[in-house]
């Protein structure tokens, strides 16, 4: 192929940039150099030994997500909604992973290089199953589908683990949460990832419907009076109002669940996340379920 | 006669009240009296969620009602305008932006200060209103129009904050939403006490207010302290406000509704307003509250309570325009001088050719990259043109369109301040690109630009046909432009709140981007910018004459009617092409003619084409700090091109007027 000649122009892209030592960790096995739009193919790639040359908001990905770890010589590539096309392009990649929920961007990214569209949040259907295809699906884009299926297979037999850690320990329903302020919370329902994975750990969700996620409000915490036997998981961000106003909020201290001390605030984890969110949340869930006495919240 | 009228109106108001009394009942039955016994534990919780939860939240909406409801009141009395509200004077907006500054920067400081900080930011809006308005003597058009710059930039500002630290603040839109789900009587006692203490003000300062109402050298001879009492009720007004918005969020139209519904129904003493349109306002929330809950799903409330009082206000709005007696409303003599006129036009024109040609050589070659600010050269440049090449050419089109569209509909309405952003264009192509994206599943480019062109001539048509009942004055064109343009940001407001896909895809384009651009949009914009613009230099001669009045117009024979709807017919398309890729809200239109015309362009076509190379310019330069200043994180365009915009608009607001006086 035209290996060399594109290190040449590389190189001489590099050091105009003013950055004579573009990474070269992006070349997996390969060859190829990977840019990650969506935050879940970025999971996915470092969960499969890729390190991405490029991904996006990787500020807010190191505080939200955590883990994966991404080293130092990843680019940042600014918003997923607006991603920046000239720091992409510089960055050289020749294949992006993006999702459904970027097909608006498509054109632009192909003019960049070829893309792989890794659905896993598709309305209504269970994502465990298509973040575990993800992996799968990028595996053999990479070559790397031995490592691929170790991660798959690795993934869910941890999640049985720990499920099996929790059996018996954990009788009542179980509700994962998000505060939008001390009013609102957005409920997970089925359809989310972290549905799936309770349901893998053989616990029981809570709240039956669908996911609330969206930006409006969605539920008032009024709602979790309903569920009066529920432990509630609450899923960072929490805000320090959000703290402060749960701390005053006289019908917040009257739920079951705060009098009884069952909410347990877990640590931040990706809310749309691929396998590694998924194995991350399962971890999290069980350590918290397990603590002998949960904490009211903070 | 006017007796039954007053028992038909006393009815209606009977009527609605009892309509929201009974979707309370309804809330508060569901929990008093359960369908099916409940076990002792879940029963006790019902009644901590009765008393915690749905009594504050009747409760808070009937007190936050009412305290936006006198707020408007105020507003309207004391600066003799009946548009003036909490939200068309930009207090709304100040406090969101104050709250979510504090919210990035300082969260230990909102844990104690949040009133504080909203009052802050209503304050400082309103006083950057009245500053900028003062020297017209706070004519209410200027101030409305003002308070809409204010509002836009702040609203502006609060995005940029957001996207800039890559955090989707959920509790920000929310707020922007105004929800009233309650957990505690705080915030109902909250607003209650202002209201006391606002309601006091109001009673104690009934004479002056009165007296306020007449003009200043009325009310001085009267021996009132003209300038500290109006700011004295200005500032209880706002801290009425304000405190509504920290307590719930931003909450439309009530306050502006509240008092022109008081009017209509027959409150005619300042006594009897200042009882009525708190009460009016309470009633309004109340039942839009009830509404809402009622139409709520087991999963939520898919429109917050802030946006669906819009949506009702805004049509309300237009219906009552045209009865609204304007009271004292002053004509807008802001016509600014002819200025002085260059004897050598063409050389200005070859001079703003050129420097719109370096502000283009700037965005293509000079960016940031990862290793700082660069000067791209050679291959790189090659590479790096193959982006910014569309970003800027469609920047350059869609500014030449909207100074053009902006030049046409000052031309024709003879109004200096018209321009598309501040006549509702810009937003009327947003809801209808908001029908495209809801009702056909992937649309495609010709869709949403036929969409959002149809939104946009609507829009004109629709405001043309109100305007048209009082004749075409210049006044009324404007508040409807502001009417309209308020409902479809309510509609866009609403939408964006749902959070699916397509609100996502609607907040990216509210904010104008031009990341997505590629060749094939370049190009396009380009053609589309060049055949619309081929028209101008047919239109010069009815932009001559069309200014001088429509006796003169049908004097020299010109079909003025038709010359109007081709010219707004015109102004449209420009305005759609060019919003579809840049957003609503820039204000290039408004300001890109009067740089022109102050250069010494006065002709109506030098005057277009100097107008449309400034636009284009200005927009390049804008485009060009949004994708630079915070790389590899991308601002909004419409924040930098309203940025540039602002401080001209201020200027010319206040120079006018020291001439006219």
């Amino acid at each position: 192929m035209t290996g060399r000649a594109t290190i040449t122009r590389r190189r001489v892209l590099g050091l105009a940039a003013g950055s004579a030592l573009l990474p070269r960790l992006g070349r997996a096995e390969s060859g190829r150099r990977v840019a990650a739009i969506d935050w879940a193919g970025l999971e996915t790639a470092l969960a499969l030994g890729i390190v991405p040359v490029a991904a996006t908001e990787l500020i807010q990905f190191r505080k939200t997500v955590v883990e994966p770890e991404v080293p130092d010589s990843v680019i940042d590539l600014g918003l997923r909604g607006s991603p920046n096309y000239e720091a992409l392009t510089l960055a050289e990649p020749d294949l992006i992973l993006t999702s459904n929920y970027y097909e608006g961007q498509r054109a632009s990214l192909e003019r960049v290089a070829d893309t792989l569209s890794l659905p896993i949040y598709r309305p209504g259907v269970p994502p465990y199953r298509l973040a575990a295809e993800a992996a799968l699906t990028l595996g053999r884009a990479l070559d790397r589908e031995a490592e691929a299926r170790a991660v798959v297979a690795g993934a869910g037999a941890e999640i049985a683990r720990l499920g099996e850690s929790l059996s018996g320990a954990v009788r009542r329903p179980v509700l994962a949460i998000n505060f939008g302020d001390a009013r609102h919370v957005r409920a997970f329902g089925d359809d989310s990832m972290f549905g799936a994975v309770l349901q893998r750990l053989g616990l029981r969700n809570a709240w039956a419907s669908q996911s609330s996620y969206s930006a409006a409000a969605p539920l008032g915490i009024e709602a979790l009076a309903r569920m009066p036997d529920a432990i509630a998981i609450v899923v960072p961000p929490l805000p320090s109002d959000v703290v402060r106003g749960l701390d005053d909020s006289a019908l917040w201290q009257a739920l079951p669940m705060v009098r009884e001390k069952r909410v347990s605030v877990i640590e931040p984890v990706n809310h749309f996340g691929g396998l590694p969110a998924a194995l991350r949340f399962a971890r999290l869930v069980t350590a918290a379920l397990l603590r002998p006495e949960s904490v009211r919240h903070g | 006669m006017a007796e039954r009228v007053g028992v038909n109106r006393i009815l209606l108001w009977s009527g609605l009240a009892l309509a929201a009394a009974l979707l309370s009942i309804r809330q508060i039955a569901g929990h008093a009296a359960p369908a099916i016994p409940l076990p002792p534990d879940v029963a006790a919780l019902d009644g901590v969620i009765l008393y915690h939860s749905v009594l504050p939240r009747i409760a808070v909406a009937l007190v936050a009602g009412a305290a936006l409801g006198l707020s408007g009141l105020l507003l309207q009395r004391v600066l003799r305008n009946p548009l003036a509200e909490p939200s068309t004077l930009g207090v709304s907006a100040g406090a969101q932006l104050a709250l979510t500054l504090g919210m990035l920067y300082a969260p230990a400081l909102m844990d104690h200060a949040r009133e504080g900080m909203a009052l802050a930011g209503g304050l400082a809006a309103v006083g950057l209103i009245l500053a900028m308005t003062w020297r017209r003597g706070l004519e209410p058009v200027a101030v409305v129009l003002a308070g809409m710059m204010v509002a836009l930039t702040a609203t502006m500002g609060s995005a940029a904050l957001i996207l800039a630290n890559g955090e989707y603040l959920f509790s920000i839109f929310l707020w922007g939403g105004g929800a009233l789900a309650q957990q505690s009587w705080g915030p109902t006692l909250t607003i209650a006490l202002r209201l006391l203490i606002g309601a006091g003000a109001a009673f104690l300062l009934m004479r002056p207010l009165a007296i306020l109402g007449l003009d200043d050298a009325s009310a001085r001879s009267l021996g009132v302290a003209l300038n500290a009492t109006r700011f004295g009720v200005i500032g209880v007004a706002v801290w009425l406000a304000a405190s509504v918005t920290a307590e719930v969020g931003v909450i439309g139209f009530v306050g502006l509704a509240a008092p022109a519904l008081a009017h209509l129904s027959g409150a005619r003493t300042q006594g009897q307003r200042l009882v009525a349109a708190p009460l009016i306002g309470a009633l309004l929330l109340w039942l839009t509250d009830g509404l809402v809950q009622l139409l709520a799903g087991v999963d939520g409330e898919r429109v917050p309570t802030g946006a669906a009082t819009a949506l009702l206000g805004g049509p309300l709005l237009l219906w009552l325009l045209p009865r609204l007696r304007m009271f004292e409303w002053p004509s807008l003599n802001s016509r600014p001088a002819p200025s002085r006129r260059s004897p050598h036009p063409y050389r200005l024109i070859a001079l703003f050719a050129v420097l719109g040609a370096v502000a283009v050589g700037l965005a293509l070659t000079v960016g940031t990259g990862p290793g700082g600010w660069t000067l791209s050269t050679g291959p790189l440049l090659d590479t790096l043109l193959g982006w910014r090449g569309p970003r800027v050419a469609v920047a350059a089109a869609a500014g030449a369109m909207l100074a053009a569209a902006g030049m046409l509909l000052q031309r024709v309405t003879a109004n200096p301040l018209a321009s598309p952003e501040i006549l509702g264009v810009g937003t009327g192509a947003g809801v209808g690109l908001t029908a495209a994206l809801f009702l056909v599943t992937a649309p495609g480019f010709g869709v949403q630009l036929a969409a959002s062109a149809a939104g946009a001539v609507l829009t004109l048509a629709a405001m043309l046909a109100l305007s048209l009942r009082a004749g075409f004055g210049p006044e009324r064109l404007l508040l409807a432009g502001i009417a309209m343009s308020a409902l479809c940001s309510a509609v866009l407001t609403a939408v964006i709140a749902t959070g699916s896909p397509q609100a996502f895809a609607l907040l990216r384009w509210l904010s104008g981007s031009t990341n997505e651009a590629g060749p094939g949009d370049a190009w396009f914009c380009i053609g589309v910018a060049m055949l619309l613009l081929a028209t101008l230099p047919l239109t010069a001669k009815w932009l001559e004459i069309l200014p001088l009045g429509d006796v003169t117009a049908r004097a020299v024979g010109l079909p003025v009617r038709r010359c109007r709807v081709l010219l707004v017919l015109l102004a449209g398309l420009l305005t759609a092409a060019a919003a579809l890729f840049v957003g609503p809200l820039s204000f290039i239109g408004l300001i890109a003619p009067h740089l022109a015309r102050l250069a010494g362009l006065g002709r109506p076509l030098q005057q277009g084409i100097g107008a449309v190379l400034i636009g284009a310019g200005l927009m390049v330069v804008s485009d060009w700090l949004a994708r630079t200043v915070a790389f590899p994180y991308q601002l909004p365009l419409g924040l930098f091109a309203a940025l540039l915009a602002g401080p001209y608009l201020v200027w010319l607001l206040g120079r006018s007027e020291a001439r006219s006086r």
